[in-house]
């Protein structure tokens, strides 16, 4: 389905790899001169970065880290994640990415739990972690004697991934070389320039979105990779470096266009043709706004236990509503109006975690919790999620995101929230300041409220909100911009 | 630039991600980032970028977390105009 939004030679590039050290070695073959990625201090050529990952490679072996072990990653966005990341896992090794905001202790106890061998840690995370530490320590800037990469199987661990969400503790995802793979192919639909891009990242590389879909894809198709390191400085740095691609999330693509409209100019630059967008969901608006910019915003679908990529939007113009098309190869099917899934993307389980695993799967199927619907062409939509679902005392079921993608369609709502109070439904509202200013109306929040009216009355009436409430701050939000239901 | 521009200036930024008109009328010195403006991460995050933009200066050498109220805002930007 994705071969008519793709020209023929590039579709013919898009391959499967059985591993990571398999694409690398390609890579590296096939681009060994192009920019493969900087962080403002440094930055390396495909070739360069080979011969560091090499070194790298030799410190990890002289520690004792062979194929199949554990080595946990804990460092700040830099070339010295890849390098360590990208010495581990073409070690044979599996590398668990532990996110730079965690505690001392925090780490020390999952490096316990996981049975990790070893820690790579950046030099300015180290006076974080208590003294001693249960496993050895080496630094992001370590080198030994050059070690040759080790072949794996497609089966064999690639790296253990934190899950955000909005409910529930955090668990570590499993994902094998296939599974990261495919997850990275994945990325390759549905886009019409995918080879020999220039990207930018500003999310974290301990997160699918920005491992996967920003890293992982710059390294399959012979694309630069430019890693902000404070996210402050990301118009400046675009501006120097020029990139074709952004894969970032909704708030942060909405941050974007308001500066815009603030500096009355294109912030993100005319080098910048595609953003990826995903991680939450995405207002249509966003697609519009962007598209005035010349720029093609492409909505998404995935999870850490996906790895990453289940679905992508190529016909964002036409349905901006929905998450896309599954890529080829991944299964999904429908059970009481939740989505499961199945195929090489999808991770192996959580790390040492029977119960949630038991949970989580059903004869090989993995339950996403998401509840979503196709249309008559195959796109998906994503409708809400279980665990959200409200019952009235009337025996109704109401999915609140179901409802909330209708006011969000409004351009003056930024975000919506339904949820019961008294056996009724409440909607919150964050107003889109940005648009209502414009509007120039003498009290914008009535208007604001005749909009909201006019919705409401077009819904059935079991998901018609009694009560609505016009917020002057945010919602509380996860790391990754989702919206706390039970905090909020 | 004397501190009453600076103030306008902080004001126009604040249009665009302060949730309220009515919060945005009554911002003035005394104001709290974020229990009077109301500002998310990514709310903090725009206005660091604003300012450096329409101000013309780094913020290198401090966190934004570290500012509680618009004066605060207001007399860091002043010292760094006057260096």
């Amino acid at each position: 389905m994705f071969e008519q939004y793709t020209d023929p030679q590039t579709f013919a590039k898009i391959v499967d790899w059985p591993s990571v050290t398999a694409m690398w070695r390609n890579s590296v073959s096939v681009y060994a001169q192009n920019l493969a990625v900087e962080d403002g201090e440094t930055a390396f050529t495909y070739a360069q970065l080979d011969a560091r990952v090499a070194a790298m490679r030799g410190a990890l072996k002289a520690q004792g880290i062979e194929r199949g072990d554990r080595v946990g990653v804990f460092a700040l966005n830099g070339c010295g994640f890849v390098v360590s990341y990208l010495a581990i896992v073409t070690s044979g090794a599996c590398a668990a990415l532990l996110p730079p905001q965690l505690d001392g202790m925090t780490v020390a106890g999952l490096s316990r739990m996981f049975g990790l061998k070893a820690l790579v840690v950046d030099a300015a995370l180290r006076a974080k972690l208590p003294d001693p530490m249960p496993v050895v320590c080496i630094g992001t800037d370590c080198e030994g004697e050059p070690a040759e990469a080790v072949e794996v199987q497609p089966e064999d661990p690639c790296v253990i991934m934190f899950t955000g969400g909005t409910t529930g503790r955090s668990k570590g995802a499993l994902l094998s070389n296939r599974a990261v793979m495919t997850g990275t192919k994945y990325g390759c639909y549905g886009i019409k320039n995918v080879f020999e891009q220039r990207y930018f990242l500003v999310l974290p590389l301990t997160h699918v979105f920005g491992l996967i879909r920003n890293l992982m894809s710059c390294l399959y198709t012979g694309s630069a990779l430019h890693i902000c390191r404070n996210n402050k400085d990301m118009f400046r740095e675009i501006a120097m470096f020029r990139p074709t691609v952004w894969v970032v999330v909704p708030a942060l693509a909405e941050m974007a266009l308001n500066l815009s409209r603030q500096f009355k100019r294109n912030m993100l630059g005319d080098s910048m043709k595609t953003v990826i967008c995903g991680a939450a969901p995405v207002a249509p608006y966003l697609v519009r706004e962007y598209h005035k910019l010349g720029i093609d915003l492409f909505p998404g679908y995935g999870l850490t236990e996906s790895a990453n990529l289940v679905s992508g939007n190529p016909d964002n113009l036409n349905r901006p509503e929905s998450v896309g098309l599954p890529y080829p190869g991944q299964e999904l099917k429908i059970v009481d109006g939740e989505l499961w899934l199945k195929g090489p993307n999808m991770m192996d389980g959580y790390v040492g975690n029977p119960q949630e695993n038991a949970a989580a799967f059903e004869d090989g199927w993995f339950k996403t919790g998401d509840l979503a619907r196709f249309d008559a062409d195959g796109f998906l939509y994503i409708t809400g999620r279980i665990k959200e679902i409200i019952v009235l005392s009337n025996g109704e079921n109401v999915s609140p995101a179901e409802i909330e993608v209708r006011f969000n369609e409004l351009e003056t709502v930024q975000d919506s929230l339904v949820y019961a109070e008294n056996d009724a439904l409440t909607l919150e509202v964050v107003p889109r300041n940005a648009v209502l200013m414009q509007l120039q109306k003498e009290d914008p929040i009535a208007y604001l409220r005749e909009q909201i009216y006019e919705v409401n009355r077009t819904l059935p009436t079991y998901q018609r909100v009694s009560k609505v409430v016009v917020r002057d701050t945010d919602f509380k939000r996860s790391p990754s911009m989702k919206i706390l239901r039970n905090q909020k | 630039m004397n501190r009453q521009e600076i103030f306008e200036k902080l004001k126009e930024i604040a249009e665009l991600t302060v949730q309220d008109p009515s919060i945005l009328a009554s911002m003035c010195e005394d104001s709290d980032l974020a229990a009077d403006l109301g500002l998310s991460s990514v709310g903090m995050l725009y206005i660091v970028i604003a300012i450096e933009e329409m101000f013309n200066i780094r913020m290198d050498d401090v966190s934004f977390g570290d500012f509680r109220t618009v004066r605060d805002v207001m007399d860091y930007i002043e010292q760094k105009l006057k260096a």
